[in-house]
């Protein structure tokens, strides 16, 4: 790197332009724009809002980075844009846990430490745990060989599989299926014995918190293990059905947002909030050069942080697969989540997934995620014979029972 | 619509018959068991992950909810638990889980008496055309404009 005093002198007189040329971007109007669960009122509050958004971090394409696997790609230009956008969402959810949803970024100020902890988790190293390595691996079990796109539910089930070997964050992942919420199950993933009577991060037995379920607010767990909550949807065929578009909206004015994983067709977008009818995001379609930890352990973070204007596209032409993101670092905002999905998601004719308190009987029985996959096949979930029964009548009709 | 169907018996099955035999099918069907909805399940012509369901037409009970019949067609494909699955009333509604199928026939019923339903996973994301590097060291330098590969894009 030849960061020469002039190279940062221009560096930084580069990004008084760009500064002032966003500023006139977004349009002069009385609208709020929402980001990540946080309201800006774009008047008066322009500068405040793209700190905002330069404070997230960015992660995009980089190349010269390791060979992933020994002898795999040393870039990820053309297939890692997704992979790039379930890091985001994910680094965001750790600023949360850490730092908290107001701090803020500022260019070559000094951070607390726990930020450099965070961003070196995400470092192009097959050691980092959240690496590129680490996910185009981990996605080998979601049948992606290395270098394959993922989609936004896989990058879901790879976050979720990486984070049980994240001592440090000891995050509960829950990606939800057939776009069904089930209370009880994250409850029972969520729900730890206090440190002192357990090694950090084991789960409580069944019958434990068996008693705490069901009971809402009442009955709080000793203990909460924060919570990455993805919900992956598909919102259309081969295009978002507008019926969807309010509640999608809605999800980037609760405090728990983490965004949304999608994009356009073939280009992965990670949505961190709206305007109007116009979503906000950050472009992962930019090919930068490995950055590594410099020799006094820090990272050199300028590249991780997009200083460019905020990309805007249209909500309407939004691919229709996508998957919510939500972070609750305590249970009483999972139960506050709860009461905004059934208030603002939960109201629309047409809901965009559902929230049930129990696990649905017909579904096989929940397993917490565990270090070695547990696996189960669609082959299970039907339990009696009687649901289904198949009576060779009527030519090709196949006719089912209760 | 599907311009890649090269077998024939693939196509749509609303293309494959005429209206009034449709129709004619679904009142047939319909005195024979006035209890079960006539419901078409089909693959999403672009969908490359889901394998193909063995048969098309359904008759289900009107009392089984929506999320009851999604885990019957789940568990045909016969599916890991972590893979994506949706399926979508008349082309573009994922309807609430627990509504019932009568219910689904009341509100979506196509007008030859059948509900038609299309099943798809999720799309993948990435592009194929190769990425021109931009330098990271002099990330700082780029008021003109960063290459992006495979995009326009909709800058405000």
């Amino acid at each position: 790197m030849e960061s020469t005093g002039s190279a940062v002198l221009s560096k930084y007189e580069n990004q008084i332009t760009i500064f002032t040329d966003y500023l006139e971007e977004f349009p002069d109007t009385d609208e709020l724009v929402w980001i990540l669960g946080k309201q800006h009122l774009l008047k008066t509050e322009k500068s405040k809002l793209l700190s905002d958004i330069s404070a997230r971090l960015w992660f995009t394409y980089r190349r010269k980075f390791s060979p992933i696997g020994g002898t795999g790609p040393s870039s990820d230009a053309g297939w890692g844009c997704m992979l790039r956008c379930g890091q985001m969402m994910l680094a965001q959810a750790l600023i949360c846990r850490h730092l908290g949803r107001d701090w803020n970024w500022e260019k070559q100020k000094e951070q607390p430490k726990e930020y450099q902890r965070i961003l070196q988790c995400f470092l192009d190293r097959k050691d980092c745990c959240y690496s590129i390595h680490q996910m185009a691996q981990m996605g080998v079990g979601e049948g992606k060989s290395i270098g394959e796109w993922f989609g936004p539910n896989t990058v879901a089930q790879v976050l979720k599989k990486l984070a049980l070997f994240d001592e440090w964050n000891s995050l509960a992942v829950y990606v939800s299926m057939d776009n069904t919420v089930v209370i009880e199950d994250i409850k029972k993933m969520c729900c730890v014995l206090p440190l002192s009577a357990n090694t950090p991060g084991e789960r409580l037995h069944d019958s434990l918190t068996a008693s705490n379920q069901s009971k809402g607010t009442s009955a709080c767990c000793p203990a909460w293990k924060p919570l990455l909550l993805i919900v992956p949807l598909r919102l259309g065929i081969n295009q978002i059905n507008p019926v969807y578009v309010d509640a999608f909206k809605e999800c980037f004015k609760m405090p728990q947002s983490l965004g949304a994983l999608g994009g356009k067709p073939n280009n992965a977008y990670y949505f961190i909030g709206f305007l109007g009818n116009e979503l906000i995001f950050l472009d992962p379609h930019t090919t930068q050069t490995f950055v590594d930890t410099e020799e006094n352990g820090t990272v050199d973070d300028q590249t991780f942080h997009c200083l460019q204007s905020p990309q805007r596209m249209n909500i309407l032409n939004l691919d229709p697969s996508v998957a919510l993101g939500f972070f609750c670092k305590e249970e009483k905002d999972f139960d506050n989540w709860c009461s905004l999905v059934q208030k603002e998601i939960l109201k629309e004719n047409l809901r965009m997934f559902e929230l049930v308190q129990k696990h649905p009987s017909h579904w096989p029985p929940f397993v917490p995620p565990a270090k070695p996959e547990v696996t189960t096949t669609g082959a299970e979930f039907i339990d009696s014979t009687e649901q289904l029964e198949e009576l060779d009548l009527e030519e090709d009709f196949e006719i089912l029972s209760v | 619509m599907p311009p890649l169907q090269k077998n024939p018996s693939l196509r749509p099955f609303k293309q494959r018959k005429s209206l009034a035999t449709r129709q004619e099918e679904v009142a047939g069907i319909r005195a024979k068991f006035p209890n079960k909805i006539p419901v078409i399940v089909e693959r999403y012509p672009r969908e490359k992950l889901l394998p193909l369901l063995d048969k098309t037409k359904f008759l289900v009970p009107q009392e089984l909810t929506m999320t009851q019949f999604l885990s019957i067609i789940r568990s045909r494909m016969v599916l890991r638990a972590t893979e994506a699955f949706y399926l979508l009333v008349d082309n573009k509604s994922l309807v609430s889980m627990s509504m019932t199928m009568a219910e689904i026939y009341r509100d979506y019923k196509d007008k030859d008496g059948f509900v038609y339903m299309t099943y798809a996973s999720q799309e993948m994301f990435g592009c194929l055309e190769l990425a021109v590097p931009s330098s990271g060291s002099s990330h700082g330098n780029r008021p003109e404009i960063p290459f992006t590969p495979c995009q326009e894009k909709l800058v405000l």
